[in-house]
């Protein structure tokens, strides 16, 4: 009984959950008129592709949404990638190579870093990146991922762990450092990896300020930013339309979290492990 | 020991170098150069930056002046946004947490991943949803209350409403990250206490507060530590719902500052103001780290 009252709870409290999702996937098949008629509707009366139709034909309010999406796509993997080459690589050094210079005060530093708020750096960086001649490129809105911090923690503890014996057998082998980092421990850290990737891609993907200002020409926009210059324009009453790009925007990322829910679970515990 | 040689040292340092150059160029760097713009008459159009020494720190303390006002009225704003929505991001995300770990096996997973699910979404996407959901006029929220025969409620636009949409908004969105925080808390305390506690014929009362807080202590006071520091740095929810509106009532602090760096042009004075709002997250997260570990040496 008690099991049953709970869970028409939960129940409850799911709908309230998944209620505004479920009206913008509803609210993206209707057509203007429909959307503003103020009605409970969850199944349009005139159901309509046309807002899908007209997005990725680039005739919706005149924004190109297949450039938006294939940008955020390829930011989001290029920064992915960055992230968990060089990451890796810092930290098998920082937990495996004994004699690399400073190796104590690095991590700490690398670590200690986790707690800068990133206003501190908003500003000076794109100045920098101004100067630089790289606002509104993928410079700008690749480059700045790759001084995070959290996968260098997240992999050091799990290099830390790794049993000493495999990595000695194989240098009595005559493997070198690049051997046992690319053969050894990055085969065995595959899941690792892929948490941290998920991760990493979902919050690269749904960065939204940092884009916002770091592009300046509706054609280097991420997704995320140009929804967000839209919901600030005077598009805001077109919800037809603007549901249907937000469908669009977010069914990537619901798919990496739907697949990786569990990595990503687990990343966000690993964060709070800390 | 095996002896190192430069070389070995060499490379070992050249697997850290590309971490480390991303580092020092999108980390150290700005945030020394972000001094030194504090420092100067920084503005975005212009070649020349004069020198200038403290006066913009100066300035923000000086009663009265216009960057005193932007800094301390966001940051009174941004202080209501914390006071409103921690103690609810803390104790929603425990009970929600509770609830779905006393939710029967096999539906608490789709359970939890109900709940979790709108964090995966971006700010700029969670705001365009609520903007359609709190429409005046046409949204869901009033058309759902006309049909309760109430009036409509101006949800973006009248006080005390915009608070009530922002932390309204901001648990949808995070709350899921607490939820899973608390949940794997919860999992570790073990059993057998809570078996014991029942043969000396507890309630559930006693045993939550003598057994699952004490226990959940640590995690309690991370969740409130992340979400203070997250709540400090409030942008999505009051730059694309509300605008800072109805007036300035909602314009949180980092609005003020990239406001007067990106409209009024003026990187220098808004570094000074970026460079305080950071020194101020960090004491108030260091203070909660410090209560945190004082508390855990006294219990």
């Amino acid at each position: 009984m008690r099991k049953f009252v709970l869970t028409l709870l939960a129940v409850f409290i799911a709908i309230l959950f998944l209620m505004p999702l479920i009206w913008m996937l509803s609210t993206s098949f209707k057509n203007d008129f429909e959307a503003l008629a103020g009605q409970m509707n969850f199944i349009p009366k005139k159901p309509t592709l046309d807002n899908y139709i007209e997005g990725l034909n680039g005739e919706l309010m005149n924004v190109p949404i297949v450039r938006w999406i294939t940008n955020s796509l390829f930011v989001g993997l290029a920064g992915t990638g960055i992230v968990l080459l060089f990451s890796s690589m810092a930290s098998y050094a920082l937990a495996r190579l004994h004699d690399l210079p400073l190796r104590k005060v690095l991590f700490s530093v690398f670590v200690g870093s986790m707690m800068i708020p990133g206003i501190l750096t908003f500003l000076p960086m794109y100045m920098e990146f101004n100067s630089l001649g790289w606002i509104n490129t993928y410079y700008a809105l690749i480059l700045p991922y790759s001084a995070g911090a959290f996968g260098v923690f997240l992999l050091y503890q799990f290099f830390s762990s790794f049993p000493k014996e495999i990595e000695e057998a194989a240098r009595i082998d005559g493997a070198n450092k690049w051997h046992i980092y690319s053969r050894i421990l990055l085969p065995a850290s595959v899941s690792i990896m892929v948490t941290l990737g998920i991760f990493t891609f979902m919050s690269i993907y749904n960065d939204f300020v940092w884009p916002l200002y770091a592009t300046t020409s509706p054609e280097m926009r991420t997704i995320t930013a140009g929804i967000a210059m839209m919901a600030q324009g005077s598009y805001t009453q077109a919800y037809g339309k603007l549901m249907s790009m937000t469908v669009i925007a977010t069914l990537p990322v619901m798919i990496v979290f739907i697949v990786g829910q569990r990595s990503f679970v687990k990343a966000i515990t690993q964060a709070g492990v800390k | 020991m095996l002896k190192s040689t430069w070389q070995s040292k060499l490379t070992s340092s050249l697997f850290v170098l590309p971490y480390f150059i991303c580092f020092c160029a999108f980390l150290l760097f700005p945030i020394l150069y972000g001094v030194y713009i504090s420092l100067h008459n920084f503005e975005l159009l212009s070649e020349n930056h004069e020198f200038v020494g403290l006066a913009h720190y100066v300035k923000i303390f000086t009663p009265g002046s216009y960057l005193n006002q932007q800094f301390f009225k966001g940051l009174w704003t941004t202080i209501q946004f914390v006071l409103y929505s921690v103690p609810l991001l803390v104790l929603v995300g425990l009970a929600l947490a509770m609830l779905v770990n006393q939710l029967p096996g096999r539906v608490r997973g789709l359970f939890r991943t109900f709940y979790f699910m709108p964090y995966a979404i971006s700010g700029s996407v969670m705001a365009v949803i609520w903007l359609m959901m709190f429409d005046t006029n046409a949204g869901f929220l009033n058309t759902l209350l006309a049909k309760w025969g109430m009036d409509p409620v101006p949800w973006l636009t009248g006080l005390p409403w915009v608070w009530v949409s922002l932390v309204m908004t901001t648990l949808w969105w995070t709350i899921g990250f607490n939820m899973v925080i608390f949940i794997n808390a919860l999992n570790e305390v073990p059993e057998d206490y809570y078996e014991a506690a029942s043969i000396d014929g507890a309630n559930a009362w006693h045993k939550f507060t003598s057994i699952t807080l004490p226990s959940i202590r640590p995690v309690m006071l991370f969740i409130l530590i992340t979400s203070t520091i997250a709540s400090f740095n409030v942008y999505a929810q009051p730059f694309l719902l509300t605008r800072g509106g109805p007036g300035d009532s909602t314009k949180v602090l980092l609005m003020n500052v990239l406001d007067q760096a990106f409209k009024g042009k003026e990187i220098g004075s808004a570094s000074a103001m970026a460079i305080l709002m950071a020194i101020l997250i960090m004491i108030v997260s260091v203070i909660q780290y410090r209560l945190a570990y004082g508390r855990k040496e006294g219990a």
